[in-house]
């Protein structure tokens, strides 16, 4: 088990990205276009347009187009402009894609998904192995598709799996200092820190272990805190005033650029009534939030479960998702292998997500350049994408329960079963 | 002559509260080609500093007025721009004086100038320079700049304009301005300037410049007004372009405008001009007209005709009693006393630089701009300040900006020698993008950016939201020469508008915010709701547990109670 396995596998992925990129030289602007790919808050477009701003003496945030994070700035004013040397940026692309393929390698390598501390599933020996779940998320549509169109959240992927990787493999401060990173580039990934630091205190090492709990979920959101509070401190240094921060988490929480996206608040907050934005932005939050305390509680054994479940939510009712997210939560999910069959909706929720992936496009173009169809088009082919996207979720969940229960009670395995 | 006038000014005081010092007034009009008249009322009035206070602007908010150096309204047909210097010490201060200003100006001229917020106000950098004398006083000044490109300029504004002027539209040029000709015009436009002027030794005055610019279509504003419904021309009255090889008895391609139309001052403006108005300079004559000395040209009787040495233009002092009109009549071009072109109108000089902008692209989602520069002259360099002030919702990447140069052979690229940007924020600003470029002679600039449409909240789009949102013109100042042999014409700072855009935006659809509410709520709530259902309810098997419990069980009991009742009935009648 070692990087010789997957070197071929990462080569081959690596070698179609940049095939994609050297054949097709107008995909990779064509995608950065779309709005299923770039959002408001990851495009690439406009980290150009942040870019060219900071590198003017412009500040970026004090204007409507940049909601990215600071450090980003710096990080690629190091490359050559992108115009002009595009292959470095698709490299930096293809890089990051290959590193989370192989965090994404080593958590499933670990068997955490069929085998955690606290639980055994009695189907663990049906589990794909992380070259299956790597080469799954490598050569996943929405993730070519992605790194294609370089939007800035494949950081936030990379950094959350890489939390999830260093969780397992009983490092939880690194893994802490991933999810502040990740946190600090998108936001919503603070809210995996209570699944994440569980899954961490299971995963400790029997060396050097805290035994209790709280003495440890205060190191770790200590560690959180810190790591943050630093991130912050050096895009303060860097932008001289904290003007970033309304203009990127901000624009987050107040929802002030609608611009569509494949999720469901975009049209929902145009089409609110004004007085009644500020309430349904808080009940569009607190919703958003109110399942991880539920899930982590219900899940405890299986803290890596609910991650999953998570990124499966986030997906769907973030305020800015697009297909980026998908990808992430479609990459945790074989994971979960040997409990695929126990769900019960596999082909109505792959069904309708095919659906949704073709007739998307063709309905946006249909409203915006056709001008043939209005918004509510492509308004109902989000709607059918959540719908879909949340059946999977929520099949999932019950396939996990289910096997839980099926611990307990061996011999209900196969049989028709109903809750009460 | 100013002793004369200062005697005057207790009189005027009692007539008009606005005019004081002096005050005069010039009509010139210029034939264009095509049979276009280019018609420039022009009215400037000084009053001293000190009148100006004393008087109808004594309260506190009309003093910011009376301080703005240099105040200018623009109305054209793409809209209403105002921009003045306001002293201030601060921002806010700035701010706050601009507001007061637009309320004013708004009630003063029932023009909708109150709705230049913040959104729509800049602070110009580069573009625009103050006129007049103003000493040490810059220091202190702000130059904010407002434009409303949707304003519509109608009488109600022409009505308010002509009371601020001594004679009220009664007498002299202003008793040619009526709405049904001013606003029938193929172009227009209405300027009051106000600028302080000191003169050595004296004490300041400030004055107020009041222009109205009108090309009128000569055939058009003839037609009488008995018939003014225009109607297609009997076939023997058609003009038809004779220069088309098909041309005969029988075949007609029609022609837009036929040259060397007849006409009268009194027949394009539907009345004549009622003598002077008292009160004008008698210096200044009142009427002008540029034409070749070669151009017939019949007045009135009492009218003293004054030529200008350059052959080009005459001026006509008219008396101050009774109705002055003019006759341009038809010069033949053929026969013995044939006359050309030439003859009839002088040719319009070239101007220094020709300004077009226009959108790119298509679909709502994303655009560009394209201004497309050309400098006509062969040999001078022209410098000038382009000056882009756009709605927040026109979302654009600088970093697409490029300046393309054709013609000149050996032209460098970087034209653009100086960007001032200031992005725009959502709901608070729009953007400004101010550059200073130097166009070679003979050559052509491409100016193109991209930009992106913003999809705004349903309350925000105006009722015909499909109509687009207009663009607000971009504003060229041309820098004067630094050469030292440069003309006169080219020692001043002159500024030049292109067309406002029209932008269409993607509109959602606006008659149903109830059911987005309810579907989106439903997509959530079945989401929130089946997964809660997971979470917390147990798994039991399907035989195991209370069979009868629930709803399904009442129901599986009620339907056997009837099945049973149902075959014991039928046993009956059996």
């Amino acid at each position: 088990m070692g990087f010789q396995d997957t070197a071929g596998l990462y080569g081959a992925a690596a070698a179609l990205r940049l095939a994609l990129f050297t054949f097709f030289p107008a995909l990779p602007d064509l995608l950065t276009s779309r709005v299923e790919v770039s959002t408001p808050v990851t495009s690439f477009k406009r980290l150009q347009e942040g870019l060219f701003l900071y590198n003017h003496n412009v500040s970026p945030y004090d204007g409507g187009v940049y909601h990215q994070a600071p450090l980003l700035l710096p990080l690629f004013s190091l490359l050559p402009d992108a115009q002009a040397y595009p292959y470095f940026t698709y490299l930096l692309y293809v890089l990051v894609d290959i590193v989370s393929a192989d965090a994404l390698y080593k958590i499933a390598e670990s068997g955490e998904a069929a085998v955690s501390k606290l639980f055994g599933s009695a189907r663990k020996d049906r589990q794909w192995s992380g070259y299956v779940v790597a080469a799954i998320f490598l050569f996943n549509p929405f993730t070519i598709a992605t790194c294609l169109g370089r939007p800035t959240n494949v950081f936030t992927t990379c950094a959350i799996l890489h939390a999830i990787s260093k969780a397992i493999s009983g490092n939880p401060l690194t893994s802490m200092l991933a999810l502040s990173f990740a946190a600090y580039l998108s936001m919503y990934p603070i809210l995996l820190l209570p699944p994440l630091v569980l899954l961490a205190y299971d995963r400790q090492h029997p060396s050097k272990k805290i035994t209790s709990i709280l003495p440890f979920t205060g190191i770790t959101i200590l560690t959180v805190t810190a790591s943050l509070s630093m991130l912050l401190a050096i895009s303060y240094l860097l932008t001289g005033s904290w003007e970033f921060f309304s203009s990127t988490y901000g624009i987050q929480l107040t929802l002030t650029d609608l611009t569509p996206n494949v999720g469901l608040w975009w049209y929902f907050f145009i089409e609110m009534f004004d007085s009644f934005r500020s309430f349904f932005l808080g009940v569009f939050w607190l919703h958003l939030s109110s399942y991880v305390g539920g899930l982590t509680i219900r899940i405890r054994s299986q803290p890596l479960a609910t991650i999953t479940i998570l990124l499966g939510i986030f997906s769907i009712f973030k305020p800015y998702p697009s297909i980026a997210d998908i990808s992430l939560s479609l990459a945790v999910v074989p994971l979960f292998r040997h409990i695929f069959p126990l769900m019960r909706y596999t082909f109505f929720a792959a069904s309708t997500i095919l659906y949704s992936t073709f007739l998307g496009p063709a309905f946006y173009y249909l409203w915006i350049y056709a001008g043939s169809g209005n918004a509510n088009f492509f308004y109902a082919i989000t709607l059918v994408w959540s719908l879909g996207q949340s059946l999977l979720v929520s099949d999932l969940t019950f396939a996990i329960l289910r096997d839980e229960w099926e611990v307990e009670r061996p011999e209900m395995v196969g049989k028709e079963i109903r809750q009460i | 002559m100013r002793s004369f006038l200062s005697y005057l000014i207790p009189l005027l005081l009692l007539f008009s509260d606005v005019f004081a010092s002096d005050y005069h007034e010039q009509l010139n009009l210029k034939p264009l080609p095509q049979s276009s008249l280019l018609a420039s009322f022009n009215f400037r009035s000084n009053t001293s500093l000190s009148q100006f206070e004393a008087h109808n602007f004594r309260p506190m908010g009309c003093r910011e007025l009376g301080r703005a150096p240099w105040d200018g309204t623009k109305e054209g047909g793409t809209g209403v721009e105002l921009w003045a210097w306001l002293e201030a010490d601060t921002e806010e201060e700035a701010d706050l004086k601009w507001l007061t200003l637009t309320n004013a100006l708004s009630g003063l001229f029932c023009a909708s100038l109150n709705f230049i917020d913040e959104t729509r106000t800049t602070r110009p950098v580069m573009s625009f320079r103050p006129e007049g004398d103003h000493g040490s006083a810059l220091d202190n000044m702000h130059l904010l700049h407002g434009v409303l490109p949707h304003e519509i300029v109608c009488t109600e504004n022409l009505t308010p304009f002509l009371k601020l002027l001594p004679c009220k539209g009664k007498a002299g040029i202003s008793s040619l301005l009526s709405g049904h000709k001013l606003f029938d015009a193929s172009w227009q436009s209405m300027a009051i300037d106000i600028r302080p002027i000191c003169p050595q030794g004296q004490e300041c005055v400030l004055q107020i410049e009041q222009t109205i610019d009108m090309v009128l279509d000569v055939e058009r504003s003839k037609r009488p007004r008995g018939n003014p419904i225009p109607r297609p021309p009997p076939g023997h009255d058609l003009k038809c372009n004779t220069s088309k090889p098909y041309h005969s008895g029988d075949t007609c391609f029609p022609s837009d405008f036929s040259e060397g139309v007849e006409w009268s001052l009194d027949q394009l403006f539907g009345k004549p001009l009622k003598g002077t108005c008292p009160l004008t300079d008698l210096d200044v004559p009142p009427v002008c007209i540029h034409a070749p000395e070669s151009r017939d040209i019949l007045t009135t009787p009492g009218v003293t005709e004054l030529k200008n040495p350059d052959g080009l233009s005459r001026c006509y002092q008219i008396p101050s009693e009774g109705d002055f009109s003019m006759i341009l009549p038809h010069m033949s071009r053929e026969g013995d006393n044939a006359k050309t072109v030439a003859d009839e109108t002088v040719q319009p000089e070239t101007p220094l630089l020709y300004a077009e902008r226009s959108f790119t692209g298509h679909g709502q989602e994303r655009g560009g701009v394209q201004s497309i520069l050309i400098n006509p002259s062969p040999d001078t360099v022209v410098e000038f300040v382009y000056m882009e002030s756009l709605p927040w919702f026109m979302r654009i990447y600088l970093h697409t900006l490029q300046a393309r140069v054709e013609g000149t052979s050996g032209v460098k690229d970087d034209i653009v020698e100086e960007i001032y940007y200031r992005p725009a924020l959502d709901r608070t600003r729009g953007t400004q993008l101010e550059l200073r470029v130097r166009i070679p002679p003979a050559s052509t600039v491409f100016l193109t950016y991209e930009f992106e449409k913003s999809i705004l909240r349903y309350t925000e789009y105006p009722p015909d939201a499909n109509r687009g949102f207009d663009v607000a013109a971009s504003i060229i100042t041309i820098l004067p020469s630094t050469s030292p042999g440069a003309p006169p014409s080219r020692r001043k700072t002159s500024n030049l508008r292109t067309t406002s855009l029209l932008l269409s935006l993607p509109t959602p659809d606006f008659s149903m915010p109830y059911n987005v509410i309810i579907f989106t709520s439903t997509a959530i709530a079945l989401a929130f709701g089946g997964l809660y259902n997971i979470l917390v309810r147990r798994f039991v098997g399907a035989d195991e547990g209370q069979a009868a419990g629930g709803l399904k069980g009442k129901l599986a009991l009620l339907v056997a109670k009837l099945s049973a009742r149902v075959k014991a009935a039928k046993g009956k009648v059996e």
